[in-house]
This record gives C-alpha cells, sequence and structure tokens, in this order.
C-alpha cells in the first residue's frame, strides 16, 4: 500500500472531503522548507483541484489529518493507461501514415488523429478500472501530530 | 526501417538523457525511492517529451526558421513544453478524475525537467524529419524510464542494505548512480557516435 497525508477539509453526510498534504513528488510533505519544488504545487488552487472524498466511516471531522493509501499497483496501472494507451495509438498511428505516405504532415495529422483515438480507449480503460475501485484512495488510519514523510 | 531502429536504440541507451546527458537529474534523485512513483513519473514525462517534441518540431520548422526567429528558439520552446503539461494536465483530468488525482502530483514538476528541453534542443541540433524526431523524443524519454525505474529499485534495495551511517540515503544514491553511469558506459560500444 502506498500511503500519503491528506487533511479533512469537508464532511458532507457519510461523506468526507480530502486535500493531499503532499506537494511534490519527493514525498517531503511537511517539510515543506526543504523543498526546492514546493513553489508549483503547493497554490491553494492546484490542492483544490485534487481534493477528493471518501466515504466517512471513521467519523472524521474539519481540520483532522489522517494518512490514506493506495494499491501498489494502481500507480503503474494508472500511468499504463492514461499514458502509455495514447501514446501507442499515436506512434501506431503515425507509424502507418509515414509507411503509407511518406510525408511529414500527413504523419503529423495522423499521430494528432492517433492520439486523440488513444485518450478515447484511455476514457474507456480508466472507466473500468474506476468502476472495480482500482484507483480509488483509502482511509487507513488517522496520522499523529507532527509525523512527516522521511526524505531519504 | 534500420535507421529508426539504431536511432531509437541510440537515444535510449548509448546516449541515455540522464547518464549520458546529465539531464533531468533533479527527478532521477527525487522521485525514485519507490520503483512505482518512478514508472509514474516516467510514464509522465515520456508523454510530454514526445508531445511536446511534435509541437517543437512543428514550430520549429513552420514559424522559427521560415521567419529567422531562430534566437527566440529557448523561450518559445519553454512556452510550448509549458503548454504541453497544460494540455496533458487538462486531458488527464478530462479523461480520468480519478486518475488525475493520482498522478496530477507529477505534472508541474515535469515543467522543470530539464530533460525536456534538452530533448527538444537536440531535435533542432539533429535537423531531423517529423518521424525521426518524435522516434528520437521517444525512445530518449524511454531510456530516461528505464533508468529511473532501475535506479529506484536500486535504492530499494539499498533502504534495506547494511550501509555505512555516513553514506546512507543521498551519499549511497550518488555512489550506486556512479555505477550505473559506467555500466551504461559499456552501451557507447555499440555506436561510433
Amino acid at each position: 500500500m502506498v500511503e500519503g497525508f491528506a487533511h479533512v477539509v469537508a464532511v458532507e453526510g457519510g461523506v468526507a472531503w480530502l486535500e493531499p498534504e503532499q506537494t511534490s513528488s519527493c514525498g517531503s510533505c511537511a517539510s515543506s522548507s526543504a523543498c526546492g519544488a514546493k513553489g508549483i504545487g503547493t497554490t491553494a488552487s492546484r490542492l483544490e483541484a485534487r481534493r477528493f472524498k471518501l466515504d466517512n466511516y471513521a467519523g472524521l471531522v474539519v481540520g483532522e489529518r489522517v494518512v490514506v493509501g493506495i494499491r501498489e499497483n494502481a500507480l503503474v496501472k494508472a500511468s499504463l493507461t492514461a499514458y502509455a494507451i495514447p501514446l501507442a495509438a499515436m506512434l501506431g498511428a503515425g507509424a502507418m501514415a509515414q509507411w503509407a505516405a511518406g510525408s511529414d504532415g500527413i504523419t503529423m495529422a495522423a499521430m494528432v488523429a492517433g492520439l486523440v483515438l488513444g485518450l478515447g480507449i484511455a476514457r474507456l480503460s480508466a472507466g473500468r478500472l474506476s468502476s472495480r475501485g482500482d484507483l480509488a484512495p483509502r482511509f487507513l488510519r488517522r496520522a499523529n501530530v507532527g509525523v512527516v514523510c522521511k526524505i531519504n | 526501417m534500420k535507421e529508426y531502429v539504431l536511432l531509437m536504440v541510440s537515444a535510449a541507451l548509448v546516449n541515455n538523457v540522464i547518464l549520458a546527458r546529465f539531464l533531468g537529474l533533479c527527478s532521477f534523485m527525487g522521485v525514485t525511492t519507490r520503483i512505482d512513483t518512478a514508472v509514474g513519473m516516467g510514464m509522465a514525462t515520456t508523454f510530454v517529451i514526445t508531445v511536446s517534441s511534435m509541437a517543437d518540431w512543428a514550430v520549429e520548422t513552420y514559424l522559427l526558421q521560415p521567419f529567422g526567429l531562430g534566437y527566440l528558439r529557448t523561450v518559445t520552446f519553454i512556452l510550448v513544453i509549458a503548454a504541453a503539461v497544460q494540455f496533458t494536465e487538462m486531458t488527464v483530468k478530462k479523461v480520468s478524475p480519478a486518475l488525475f488525482q493520482m498522478l496530477g502530483i507529477y505534472l508541474p514538476l515535469i515543467t522543470t525537467n530539464c530533460a525536456v528541453l534538452g530533448v527538444a534542443l537536440l531535435l533542432v541540433e539533429g535537423k531531423m524529419s517529423f518521424i525521426s524526431s518524435t522516434l528520437f523524443a521517444f525512445a530518449s524519454s524511454i531510456g530516461y524510464t528505464l533508468v529511473m525505474v532501475i535506479f529506484a529499485g536500486l535504492r530499494e534495495r539499498l533502504a534495506l542494505a547494511d550501509v555505512p551511517r555516513l553514506f546512507a540515503g543521498p551519499p549511497i544514491g550518488f555512489i550506486v548512480a556512479s555505477l550505473l553511469a559506467l555500466a551504461f558506459m559499456g552501451f557507447s560500444g555499440m555506436s561510433t557516435n
């Protein structure tokens, strides 16, 4: 299980809305003074855009800091779905157009069309993953005050 | 066909973006503590490098060269890369909000990844055709992802190893990176370029 910290920002009935605390991929979360990437990932709007909801079985209240997790292979599955499928479709279309026509303009148009087609396939595939619950974060436990991720 | 295969092998292994050209070292050290985060970052970077290189090739061929605006190349490419990252972010969000929740953290980091700009500038230097430049960019980013994943695997094993206290953490990481670079130098025997 891949773990991360999040803050509860709203509770609506049986659903809790959380904002992820981690602001960069280096895992420095609360050690923001040591993070060179903090300027590009910490704006309020960016965190708000990444807000997510959980079923509030644990009785979470606004302001609580919790540990949430996703399955080990979920990140790999998600990145393959979002990026590998459109890339494969795009390169496949480009290779066929180059083989058939051999012109830069036609190849470029075919690659753009392949990219759009690939994004459509990725959308269907992501919908299937979401409906199986493979991409949803889960509540694991409440975080102790002062606990931060280790930088190593 | 053979020239495309050689071009891709050269870009991915012989002239590896990280270990031969020393680009993208920030993410190489920062995001390689786990294999799955390395894969996530690698795939996102692969997508952005490939898409932005296509756009950079079009801008260079149809705008900068015909109008003699070569001195604006770096600034223009940075703008194109930022736009490509923004496009990717919007697309992933539209395609699947759940994917965006998981992968969104990597995208802003790519804007400042020098490997993306470095590959785009290498394409101009190489004066390649559209398909060659796209394959070069794709192979370069596959090489980047490959090294990220290998290094993440080594660091996961290092975390369990009995390392002397002074070397624990980043110092042993740098030593392992240098050994990995030495190993990749072996591929330079495959090509005279």
